[in-house]
């Protein structure tokens, strides 16, 4: 079944090698195999490997491979009974089938790209397209499921896949599909192309079918039949099978026109029934005769450029599909409920896993997009603008936001089309060279300069070099594309949604310059280099959905749990509707403000912005693909904002608002809140202002509660005072709050951290208790880090100053007093520490007791009086023991059995006083385990403490 | 500036060139060397630079002829530094400098032979000093001063086309040791250990091929890395090294060293003649070293707090403030001497009464414990042989060399 994708995409790109390879395998099975896959030479092995044990574990695998021999031969038995094991492997296939999706659905995202170009109905094909996503969605976390449990499995699936079917491009699939990325993003980092894959299998049942049909490729017809068996799993196959077998028979004589192909074409055929069976026969009643001999032709004559004219076709075959899709889907959705069981974990994984894989996917798509992006991007363009209303919810994914943004301000300085077209090449290869060498996704674009706009006559022999490539991204961000930026602000959607058509129509002349441009390279060019645009194309398409998919689940992961398929179906339809009307309005708007005058303005506003927010747009990196897919937070706050600049000036363009008033200010009115690392854009109704803040920090001063509660609360006043970007001496308070509070609990992660930001906040002048931390500061010096260096310089940076305030003069003196080993006046210290130096040094406490029993002991003959150790060793407070004796005497107990723990020799002399005896224990004191150690170092993360923390 | 004619300019500028071109046609790293040092301030230097500031467009002269225009990634720059270097603008300096050093060593690369290394020593050095001043300059601007970091960076890079077999490997160290200089002034000597480990553990070319001033800048740093590191026999070692091969006549670099191996020789016992910190002008340690030998506790406290923050910065202070064990230690010495000379057979019981009266006369204010604690110190870390028994209050110490001497060897700690 993995072949089946690479079936699949041959069949577009490059049909007719694609034949002349499948002859070869005829001849010689596995061989032949090994052959197709030199184009990824570490798969290879791996690969014949299954071929040869079918019935190995890795069945799943096998059976896929075998298809292709099947069909050689013809045999559609053997066919089946490989089949029939795969489904057996029940973990192997669901595995298999998640796997199909991307590429299944790269071949159908090259339909799109087509029809475009051969002015084929869009609309049709929207709607097909949207309808498509309601269905899909409810699959979605299920299949994720699947995948996520057959996660080894995938990897060889994917290479071969790649190896089989982008044998002609190399390069590319060594990019994109390279085994390691998925290895090293770890189990769900796959996921990202997984949901997707899920979405679009199902999907791609519908249109696959077709597809193959029309083609008469075989190949396809079992990768799509292998992926319905997938899908429907062991039980449900059986019967499948059976139907399968009856339409095959039709199919046979239904198709039977293309000579060599006849029996291929069966077995395509019966694939598509087995998912619907109903629909099968309308297609090649509906569909046009003369296309369909058309493909024929194709097929024969084998020339590279016809395959182009295979598209119209695909297309047509596509918009016949749309009710197979639907069972299809039906089929999913049943298949769906026998995965269920095995869910739940993984749900739960899921949740957890998020975030991680947010922060990944970025990365990994780094890695993996490169290769194709870079010949492939006029197409998505096109694709993206033309069906910009339809598609918008897939695209933001597809590049960086920052990237898009870049584009956008790029061809937004253009003063006609000839220009436009110039900054367009000029940014292709730009995009080409940082896909290429891996930076698209690590650029920062927001920073990136804008290339020269080029001169009209000057513009033909623009080179590539690396200062033009680093501008170009911005193509891509297409006006629509900006509205999804947190950082922007969105309109009310109904405003915007009748400017729609319009904004559509301009929009699509942008993206035909791209096609046009696009087709004269091609035809000027070699006709592979074409056939290397589509197939990329095909696979950007994938990519791209994968990404807009991705996209979307930082906004859905706080509520994963219970109302993840609910919401995809209900918020995701909804929010692409919305996303729609406004994407579109956008480009409206962009295009209304296109004056000259205007495009420089918002140059340079949008380039203050950038600098302004440096940190922000490092977030931005990550941010966009939530935001692309339409957070409700972010739209929630920026519509508030927006709502605002409408009323100052209605006329006013969108990059005129001052972005420092996009800060939050809050309008939370309660105390209390508990701490919650956000996820997306804040949202102002949660945020607390600053006259609640410092309530709540009183709140939290009088409060009784315990140190977790107390942190939690500070935790989130941080955050509010974060977000709203408030720095004074309230952000101080709360941030030395913290830290003490941090200190009593011994909790010096978290002091860490505030006593960092204290540091900056006093380096900017803001007021506050500065000598009492730095004194904690030379504290944690002396007492965590062994560096002399360290010390000395901190040291050096006190000033006069600070040297004479009693706080630092004390922790001076306790550093010397520890340098010197000095326990006697180590203890005296603690005992009149200020402030909380007492809490920093209980943390030496421990082992300088150690140090000095063993000095004692090695020091001492031949005994020393315990009360003389606990006295000297702070086990005893000089103030208690005036007033009360039986103190004193749990103080004596409390030392001895300190001393006890710690391999100390006592004996009791004649006066009837413990002793300790220094020679004997001078050999056999020892360090003990400390009893709270915990295997991973921090004892602040212990379980309990985390169920506190969480209950 | 006196007044050019336009011909003296472009006479000047022409004839720079000409230099610049025939060094590199006849390798001559020397004079090649000297057109490269901008910060020498030669007059010859000045003058070119004079006549940059009135011939305005040398870029011409540099393309016009073939001969120039060969290295004019090289010389264009170099020429617009030398131009802002003579008006002070030093950050602008530096940049074109960074420029030119750049275009220069892709041209080293390519040299087969060594035979420029000397012009890159005049490279690695100028751009350490232009970056520093250049740093100077955006500070007083109230800019973030960022040169000396660019210009570690760069120096890291030539370190990469010097570390390899061949012949410019020699270079090597002097780079290391430009680096180091800047990874001292930045504060980043933590940096410094890559480039330590590939100087130490290549085993190509053998440490003692460097030339020798390269040696002795190298182990005076890597020596006081080590004090850091609080490794006193290994810094005793590198700095002695130091000290041993560096230029009798380079006062200023052996007061230097001594600095450091001063107060490395003190923790190890060894203390310096009061003519060695004389002649070069160590006064600071003038007192520390008495202390020793008084046992002085008040003295070397004092000492101490006069020159903290020099002493902080150089980072010896922790070094000598651990000396005060040693002063202890000589004072019970002299107790039990005074002792032995009254009553042999007495002597080696030294009571802690004796002890905290004899640290009150050094006005040191310190309790009974407190002094026991301070004994039982001595005793744990070797200084003292002998016992305390805390009953009586009194040291006892022992009859056979109740006061070791370190003779090179740190203190046990």
């Amino acid at each position: 079944m993995t072949h089946q994708g690479a079936s699949n995409t041959d069949a577009m790109a490059n049909f007719d090698p694609n034949t002349f390879r499948y002859v070869d395998i005829n001849q010689g099975a596995s061989s032949a195999y090994s052959s197709l896959n030199t184009g990824v030479p570490s798969t290879t092995a791996p690969w014949t490997m299954k071929w040869a044990d079918n019935n190995s574990t890795l069945n799943g695998v096998a059976p896929s491979s075998s298809y292709y021999h099947g069909q050689q031969n013809e045999s559609l038995a053997r066919d089946n009974k490989d089949v029939t094991d795969a489904a057996s492997q029940a973990v192997a296939v669901p595995s298999l089938g998640t796997s199909h999706g991307p590429q299944e659905h790269a071949g159908y995202s090259s339909y799109s790209s087509s029809t475009d170009t051969y002015g084929h109905d869009n609309t049709g094909y929207q709607g097909y397209y949207n309808g498509y996503h309601q269905q899909t969605s409810n699959t979605y976390s299920q299949q994720v499921g699947a995948y996520q449990t057959s996660g080894a499995p995938y990897q060889p699936l994917t290479s071969v896949d790649n190896s089989g079917s982008y044998a002609g491009s190399t390069s590319y699939s060594n990019t994109y599909y390279n085994t390691g990325d998925y290895q090293t993003t770890g189990g769900y980092p796959s996921d990202t192309n997984n949901n997707q894959s899920t979405s679009w299998s199902d999907g791609s049942y519908a249109n696959y079918p077709s597809h193959q049909y029309s083609n008469y490729s075989s190949l396809d017809s079992n990768g799509a039949h292998n992926s319905s068996t997938v899908a429907a799993a062991p039980l449900s196959y059986e019967q499948q099978y059976k139907q399968w077998a009856d339409y095959y028979s039709h199919t046979a004589s239904d198709v039977s026109c293309a000579p060599g192909t006849e029996n291929i074409s069966a077995t395509g055929a019966s694939a598509q029934n087995t998912q619907t069976p109903g629909s099968y026969f309308q297609k090649p009643s509906d569909l046009d005769p003369v296309p369909y001999e058309n493909s024929q032709d194709l097929q024969k004559s084998a020339s590279p450029q016809r395959s182009n004219s295979q598209y119209p076709l695909h297309q047509i075959s596509q918009s016949y599909h749309s009710p197979i899709q639907t069972v299809s889907s039906f089929d999913a959705r049943r298949v769906n409920k026998v995965q269920i069981p095995t869910n739940p974990r993984i749900a739960s994984s899921l949740t957890f896993g998020l975030p991680k894989t947010d922060k990944d996917s970025p990365t990994k798509d780094a890695v993996t997009k490169p290769a194709y992006v870079s010949v492939s991007l006029p197409k998505c363009d096109t694709k993206v603008l033309s069906h910009d209303a339809a598609d918008s919810m897939l695209k933001p994914g597809m590049f960086p936001a920052s990237l898009r943004a870049y584009v956008e301000r790029a061809l937004a300085r253009c003063k006609n089309d000839l220009q436009k077209t110039a900054c367009q090449t000029i940014m292709k290869e730009m995009i080409t060279k940082a896909s290429a060498d891996g930076t698209l996704f690590t650029r920062n674009w927001d920073i990136e300069p804008l290339f020269p706009l080029p001169d009209m006559d000057v513009h033909k022999d623009i080179s590539q070099k690396s200062s033009i490539v680093s501008a170009l991204p911005k193509y891509k961000r297409s006006p629509s594309r900006r509205s999804k930026s947190r950082w922007e602000p969105l309109p009310e959607e109904r405003l915007v949604e009748k400017l729609t058509p319009v904004n559509q129509a301009s929009v699509k002349e942008v993206s035909w310059d791209f096609v046009k441009e696009r087709e004269q390279t091609g035809s000027g060019g070699k006709n592979e280099s074409k056939e290397e645009g589509w197939s990329n194309a095909k696979f950007l398409q994938s990519q791209q959905q994968n990404q807009s998919k991705n996209s979307q689940r930082p906004f859905k992961k706080p509520r994963v749990g219970d109302t993840y398929s609910v919401s995809e179906n209900g918020d995701a339809s909804s929010d692409s509707e919305k996303e729609q009307g406004l994407t579109a309005y956008y480009s409206g708007a962009v295009a209304l403000a296109n004056t000259p005058e205007e495009r420089k303005r918002r140059e340079s506003r949008s380039k203050r912005f950038e600098k302004g927010q440096g940190q922000r747009a490092e977030m931005k990196h990550f941010r966009p693909k939530s935001a692309g897919s339409g957070s409700l937070y972010t739209k929630r706050a920026s519509a508030m904002v927006i709502a605002k600049s409408y009323e100052d000036g209605g006329s006013r363009p969108v990059e005129d608002i001052d972005w420092d008033s996009l800060t939050v200010r809050g309008t939370c009115q309660e105390i209390e809140k508990r701490y919650l690392r956000l996820t997306s854009a804040p949202d102002p109704a949660t945020v607390r202002p600053e006259e609640v803040l410092e309530k709540a920090l009183q709140m939290v001063l009088s409060s009784q509660k315990n140190y977790l509660y107390k942190c939690d609360q500070l935790k989130s006043i941080r955050q509010d005072l974060t977000v709203q970007r408030i720095r004074n001496e309230l952000t101080v308070k709360v941030y030395e709050t913290h830290a003490r509070i941090a200190l009593e609990a011994g909790d010096l992660p978290e002091y860490n951290q505030c006593q960092s930001q204290l540091k900056i906040l006093y380096a900017e002048g803001i007021k506050g208790c500065h000598m009492e931390f730095s004194a904690y500061n030379l504290l944690c010096v002396i007492l965590h880090s062994n560096k002399s260096r360290d010390l000395v310089s901190s040291m050096a940076r006190l000033s006069a100053e600070a040297k004479k305030n009693p706080a630092v003069k004390h922790a001076l003196e306790v550093r010397a007093a520890v340098t010197s080993g000095n326990y006697v006046l180590f203890f005296r210290l603690y005992k009149t520490a200020p402030n909380l130096n007492t809490c920093l040094m209980d943390l030496y406490v421990e082992k300088m007791r150690y140090e000095a029993v063993k000095c004692m002991s090695r020091s001492y003959r031949p005994t020393v009086p315990l009360s003389f150790i606990a006295e000297v060793l702070g086990f005893v407070s000089s103030l208690q023991t005036e007033n009360n004796d039986e103190k004193h005497t749990d103080v004596l107990e409390e030392c001895e059995e300190w001393l006890r723990a710690h391999g100390a020799c006592l004996i009791v002399d004649n006066s009837g006083d413990m002793q300790l005896d220094t020679k004997a224990s001078s050999s056999s004191l020892f360090m003990p385990e400390p009893e709270d150690a915990v295997a991973h170092g921090d004892a602040n993360l212990a379980v309990n403490d985390f169920l506190t923390r969480t209950a | 500036m006196a007044y050019i004619s336009m011909g003296e300019a472009h006479r000047r500028i022409t004839d720079y060139l000409n230099r610049f071109s025939d060094s590199i046609f006849s390798q001559d790293a020397l004079s090649l060397k000297q057109l490269i040092s901008i910060s020498s301030n030669s007059s010859s230097l000045l003058s070119l630079a004079d006549a940059l500031n009135v011939f305005q467009d040398a870029n011409r002269l540099v393309k016009q002829s073939d001969r120039f225009s060969q290295f004019g990634e090289i010389v264009v720059p170099l020429l617009r530094c030398l131009q802002n270097y003579r008006i002070n603008r030093l950050a602008e300096a530096y940049n074109s400098f960074e420029k030119s050093a750049n275009a220069f060593l892709q041209e080293f690369r390519n040299w087969e032979s060594a035979w420029a290394m000397e012009a890159l020593y005049a490279i690695a050095y100028e751009i350490r000093v232009l970056a520093e001043m250049a740093d100077r300059e955006l500070a007083s601007l109230g800019k973030t001063p960022e040169k000396l970091k660019a210009a570690g960076s760069f120096l890291m890079k030539m370190f990469g086309a010097l570390a390899g077999k061949g012949p410019k490997r020699i270079g090597a160290l002097n780079v290391t040791c430009q680096l180091f200089k800047v990874y001292f002034k930045l504060g980043t000597v933590n940096l410094c250990r890559s480039v330590i480990r590939s100087i130490e553990t290549a085993k190509i070319f053998d440490f003692e091929e460097f030339p020798v001033r390269d040696k002795v800048t190298y182990m005076y740093y890597t020596g006081r890395l080590e004090v850091y590191n609080e490794n006193f026999l290994a810094a005793d070692q590198k700095l002695e090294y130091a000290l041993v091969y560096c230029n009798p006549r380079s006062e200023g670099n052996i007061r230097m060293i001594l600095k450091y191996l001063i107060p490395v020789k003190l923790s190890l016992g060894i203390i310096p003649k009061s003519w060695l910190l004389e002649k070069h002008n160590l006064g600071e340690y003038h007192d520390i070293v008495l202390a020793l030998k008084r046992g002085d506790l008040r003295l070397l406290r004092r000492a101490l707090q006069e020159h903290e923050d020099q002493f902080l910065r150089s980072g010896v202070y922790l070094v000598l403030e651990k000396l005060e064990l040693q002063v202890y230690q000589r004072l019970v010495k002299k107790i039990y001497i005074i002792q032995k000379q009254k009553d042999p057979s007495k002597a080696h019981q030294v009571k802690l009464d004796v002890i905290v009266k004899a640290l009150r006369w050094l006005e040191m204010d310190m309790d009974v414990d407190e002094v026991e604690c301070i004994m039982a110190i001595l005793i744990y870390k070797n200084l003292m042989k002998g016992y305390f028994a805390h009953k009586s209050k009194v040291v006892v110490l022992s009859k056979q060399d109740p006061f070791p001497k370190l003779n090179g060897k740190p203190v046990n700690s």
